[in-house]
């Protein structure tokens, strides 16, 4: 059960961050709580101090300047898998979000709370390695933009600084000739495996990039570049030839775990298998957009 | 009792007659109850799966501000603390050892329950570890250390002719049965066909989980439970505590969901002490990872041999079922019983032997759980059929349809004969399920069958009294738990019938046994047959008296008389019931009392089972060769309930009870290293939900009037979650032609399977 703790409620993020910076380690922000107070509530971890960000404003909306689309850390799930811009310009985000967790979750979980919680089996952080997307962590004199690749350490663990505040997430638009896709498999409360993958053609049809991620399986989400070069510069027959040893490289980069999800080595197959699923859903929206 | 063929209210869809109370949030469960005075109750619980307990200090933890007792063994010398309803061989608290991961050791009676919590951090317990019996194969070796040395001998309810552990083993109970000659029978077998299979741990997933209030006072002891046997919990409160039966006072609120985890006594004991030391009333409610270790399913091994004519007629079989029980009997030996006749099917077969163990180990403490033994035996049973059908090359519809018990047919010597008929049963469902067409399916997707009869654990004990008061409502008094299968409206239902009143009319409370008459449990699939029959007679009863009544003051004949819509007719003369009892009485007041007996000879056969319970089932799967999931196009369930009072509530109870064996089939299994449990909790833990349910549910109901209960009913809601593991391993089989005999059938299971098979 809970255990008693101190509640602060910030006002804007100069304050959260003071606070953080005041209380190092005995404090943690909350968002969305899904994840935070389910594992207070089971003991197992405890904070002196919870600082409740919901108070401020601001962070929970979704944008798109420049062909970036910015949103809010505090945005809930259910908002992100509904939000019009999203739908028009990131389709395949919409439908990550879509499938996260469940409808209670989505309703108060939050993007940033997700991603600052770093749970392993956890959806967006994988989606948004392939999608280009930055991180925006705020102290309270400056900010700096963190790359999603880099931002996961590992199980549970990011790197923010004990004083920043995770505040946006910003997403580049998906480019005309290209696709993404999430797919994700387990038959627990939570995913084993999860593969993104983004894929940019050029104008001969040829692949011009290449981005794949696979999640759930290890500690933390990761980019598999060494798959991606397989994919990159060829047309889509050849790629698609190449996606088994892709597959087998990717499933080798998870760093898989044993675990009740499954064995190492069926994660490293089920990489595969989802990585050559997600080409064949990019490639056939692909043709269903270009025979429109 | 006249036999009806037109009902007014019986074998209709009423509504449930606690549902708006419930869907309006109105409905108290027992965690929704305040008892004046209440503290807050938690446990320290053992974390070693075999361990002596050296020591415990309580000085930190009492002086805890908030903190008002706590208790430990200490508090228990001046009763008996063992308890179980089969052998008494648990103490409510742990003596010198622990014998599970989950056994309370220490209990904390606190003003609020964080105090309560925080103050088992404090208790301070020195264990000395022993060498774990982490499963049965570690029980049954040779020389392994005796779990239950001293057994303070049989419990209450042991009701089994004979019921003892053998000495100096960890087998807490072995049922064998055997008729003919298995010995001759092999030899006369063209084919003898072996296999073993596996069944894991699972846990009674309920929204409530176990929860309980006790107070202890002059009156004597009171408890309010979430448990489905009020009265055996009063027994064995009324054994340990030294009381009499008067002096122990259960109440049981709704219950939100048993499935057998509620059975029996489960944490009322403990509660019960840990009041008695804090002398003020003292609530426990449990988590759902508390539950999880408070009792499971018995996981099994099933190891069985049947001999067959090359024509494909049934010889002989031999089986043993290892059923792990865990640290303490509970309900075991009477698992280990069902489980022998299960195994054995409703099939001819002229010659077996077989037995079953019920095997300690240093794991939680296994019970009942909707058809005791049935999913266990019945998967392999079923399983083994269609590996013989395969084998044999004959058809595995054809081959069941030709070993089939028809109508009459005897089960077993002295048991009642088959009272279903299975071969139409059966042939309904292959219907259902296109199985003629589903020869020409595709590689990845196929069909299945499984026959599944139980011999029902019904008990043939209830009582019930129904009261017509003065403005002609009607109150009936039945010891039923109200657990979400409907029950009420059920037994409502039947005395509105016999009573000729209208189904509102009729208002049924929860048990509360000091004005409640005994049941024996609800469980079984028993309420609708057994109390259903006490509630009929009772309402009998009173509808006599009301005739009599009527005759006098209509000065009629009691054979002229009518009772209709409230009213007693008698030609051209009317009066209502209201009107009739205020005339009798001679005041606008008074009622009447009926009285209902069930017993074994009066009112219920003697013959065991009260009625073989039916569930059919057949699955139609799709296997995702690539992952190895296996999808669902369509379940079929058959029950054959004799007469279905509530035709919707059949229905969900048949397809809530195939949706929980589709759990164990593809999800479930409460995992174990070395006697530490790695997955007690609903995230590691999976129970199936919405998005799992078969695409196509169908529920055939087949309404022969031919039970014993009332109007012809007998009991169902069990038996529907035994089909579905053997049935959807069978489609996988068909689907794939790889044979998995190890539940459950998850998606890397199959594929490794298929990988093996595709390697080879």
């Amino acid at each position: 059960m809970l255990r008693r703790f101190r509640l602060e409620e910030p006002e804007s993020v100069k304050e959260a961050c003071e606070l953080l910076a005041r209380h190092g380690e005995s404090a943690r922000i909350y968002a969305g709580g899904t994840e935070l107070l389910l594992a207070m509530k089971e003991g197992l971890i405890q904070y002196e101090r919870l600082i409740n960000v919901k108070k401020i404003t601001g962070l929970d909306q979704v944008k798109l300047e420049n062909g970036t689309i910015r949103i809010g850390a505090l945005t809930p799930h259910r908002k992100l898998e509904n939000d019009p811009v999203l739908k028009q310009k990131l389709p395949a985000f919409v439908r990550m979000e879509h499938h996260v967790a469940n409808v209670r979750v989505r309703e108060v979980g939050t993007l940033g709370g997700n991603l600052c919680f770093a749970e392993p089996h956890a959806d967006p952080g994988t989606l948004l390695m392939v999608l280009g997307a930055k991180l925006v962590a705020e102290r309270a004199s400056s900010r700096r933009e963190i790359p999603a690749e880099r931002f996961f350490v590992d199980a549970y663990e990011t790197c923010l600084e004990a004083d920043e505040l995770l505040t946006d997430i910003h997403v580049p638009a998906l480019p005309e000739r290209a696709g993404a896709a999430y797919l994700k498999f387990g038959y627990l409360e939570r995913p084993s495996v999860g593969v993104g993958l983004f894929i940019a053609w050029d104008q001969d049809a040829a692949i011009a990039e290449a981005r794949i991620a696979v999640g759930c399986a290890g500690p933390k989400p990761k980019r598999v570049e060494e798959a991606e070069g397989l994919l990159k510069g060829k047309s889509a027959r050849d790629a698609a030839s190449a996606l088994a040893q892709a597959g087998e490289i990717a499933g080798r980069a998870a760093d898989a775990i044993g675990d009740l999800h499954g064995s190492a080595e069926y994660k490293e197959h089920i990489v595969g298998v989802l990585l050559k699923r997600a080409f064949q859903q990019i490639s056939e929206q692909r043709s269903s957009k270009s025979s429109r | 009792m006249a036999t009806k063929s037109s009902f007014t209210i019986v074998g209709k869809a009423a509504r449930r007659v606690e549902g708006i109370e419930k869907v309006t949030g109105q409905a108290k469960f027992t965690v929704d109850l305040t008892i004046p005075g209440m503290l807050e109750g938690k446990v320290a619980r053992s974390p070693y799966p075999h361990a002596l307990v050296e020591s415990i200090d309580t000085t930190r933890a009492e002086k805890l501000p908030g903190v008002v007792a706590v208790l430990t063994r200490a508090d228990v010398k001046d009763i008996n603390p063992y308890f179980g309803h089969c052998l008494r061989d648990r103490p409510l608290i742990a003596l010198d050892r622990v014998r599970y991961v989950g056994e309370p050791v220490a209990a904390v009676a606190a003003v609020d329950a964080l105090t309560a919590q925080e103050a088992l951090s404090l208790v301070e317990v020195k264990y000395k570890e022993l060498p774990v019996m982490a499963t049965f194969d570690d029980s049954l070796t040779p020389g392994a250390p005796i779990l239950h040395p001293d057994i303070q001998g049989e419990g209450a309810y042991h009701e089994l002719k004979k019921l003892q552990a053998e000495i100096q083993t960890n087998v807490c109970h072995h049922e064998h049965i055997e008729e003919g000659d298995v010995g001759t029978g092999f030899a006369e077998s063209d084919r003898i066909f072996e296999d073993v299979f596996e069944f894991p741990m699972v846990y009674h997933y309920t929204m409530e989980p176990h929860a309980a209030i006790a107070k202890v006072d002059a009156n004597g002891i009171t408890v309010w439970s979430s448990c489905a046997h009020p009265f055996v919990v009063r027994a064995e409160l009324a054994l340990i505590f030294e009381q009499p039966l008067s002096k122990v006072q259960v109440l049981v609120p709704y219950v939100g969901g048993a499935y057998g985890g509620k059975s029996y006594t489960k944490i009322e004991p403990l509660v019960v002490a840990l009041a008695r030391k804090a002398g003020q009333p003292v609530r426990l409610e449990q988590s759902v990872p508390e539950s999880m270790l408070t009792n499971r399913r018995h996981s099994a091994r099933v190891w069985i041999k049947t001999g067959v004519k090359r024509d494909g007629t049934l010889v002989a079989r031999e089986a043993k079922v290892l059923l792990d029980t865990g640290a303490y009997a509970d309900n075991g030996p009477r698992v280990a019983r069902r489980a022998a006749t299960r195994i054995h099917g409703p099939y001819r077969i002229g010659n077996y032997n077989i037995d079953a163990l019920a095997v300690y180990t240093n794991t939680c403490p296994a019970g009942s759980f909707r058809s005791i033994g049935g999913p266990q035996s019945i998967w392999a049973l079923e399983s083994h059929m269609d590996i013989m059908a395969e084998q044999l090359g004959i058809d595995p519809l054809e081959f069941r349809l030709k070993n089939l018990l028809k109508r009459g047919d005897i089960v077993k010597s002295g048991a009642k004969p088959m009272d279903a008929d299975l071969l139409s049963d059966l042939k309904q469902v292959a219907v259902k399920l296109d199985w003629k067409g589903s020869a020409k399916r595709r590689t990845g997707s196929g069909v299945g069958l499984a026959v599944g009869v139980t011999d029902s654990e019904a008990v043939p004990v209830s009582t019930a009294i129904v009261r017509l008061l003065a403005d002609g409502s009607v109150v009936l008094m039945s010891g039923s738990t109200e657990v979400g299968q409907g029950t009420r409206t059920v037994l409502c239902q039947i005395a509105a019938e016999e009573l000729s009143v209208a189904l509102e009319k009729v208002t049924m409370h929860s048990t509360d046994t000091n004005v409640t008459p005994f049941d024996r449990s609800t469980g079984a699939s028993r309420s609708t047959t057994v109390m259903g029959t006490a509630v009929r007679a009772a309402a009998a009863d009173l509808r006599a008296q009301l005739i009599e009544i009527g005759a006098e003051i209509l000065k009629a004949k009691p054979e002229q008389i009518v009772l209709k819509d409230g009213e007693i007719i008698a030609g051209e003369y009317r009066i209502g019931y209201t009107k009739a009892l205020h005339t009798y009485f001679g005041m606008p007041g008074g009622e009447l009392i009926g009285r209902g007996y069930c017993r074994p000879g009066g009112g219920m056969s003697p013959i065991y089972p009260l009625f073989w319970e039916t569930g059919l089932g057949g699955a139609d799967v799709e296997v995702d060769v690539e992952t190895g999931e296996i999808k669902l196009n369509r379940f079929v369930g058959l029950a054959d309930v004799g007469k279905a009072i509530n035709p919707p509530q059949c229905e969900g109870q048949d397809e809530g009870a195939a949706m929980m064996g589709i759990g164990h089939t593809l999800f479930e299994s409460l995992i174990y290293d070395k006697g530490q449990p790695l997955n007690p909790n609903l995230v590691d833990y999976r129970v199936p939900s919405f998005r799992n349910l078969p695409a196509v549910f169908d529920t055939i109901l087949v309404e022969n009037q031919d039970g014993p209960g009332p109007h012809g009913a007998k009991g169902m809601g069990e038996t529907g979650i035994v089909s579905p593991a053997p049935a959807i391993g069978n489609a996988l089989a068909r689907a794939t032609g790889v044979r998995i005999r190890e539940l459950p059938l998850t998606p890397e299971r199959v594929w490794r399977a298929l990988r093996d098979k595709s390697s080879k």
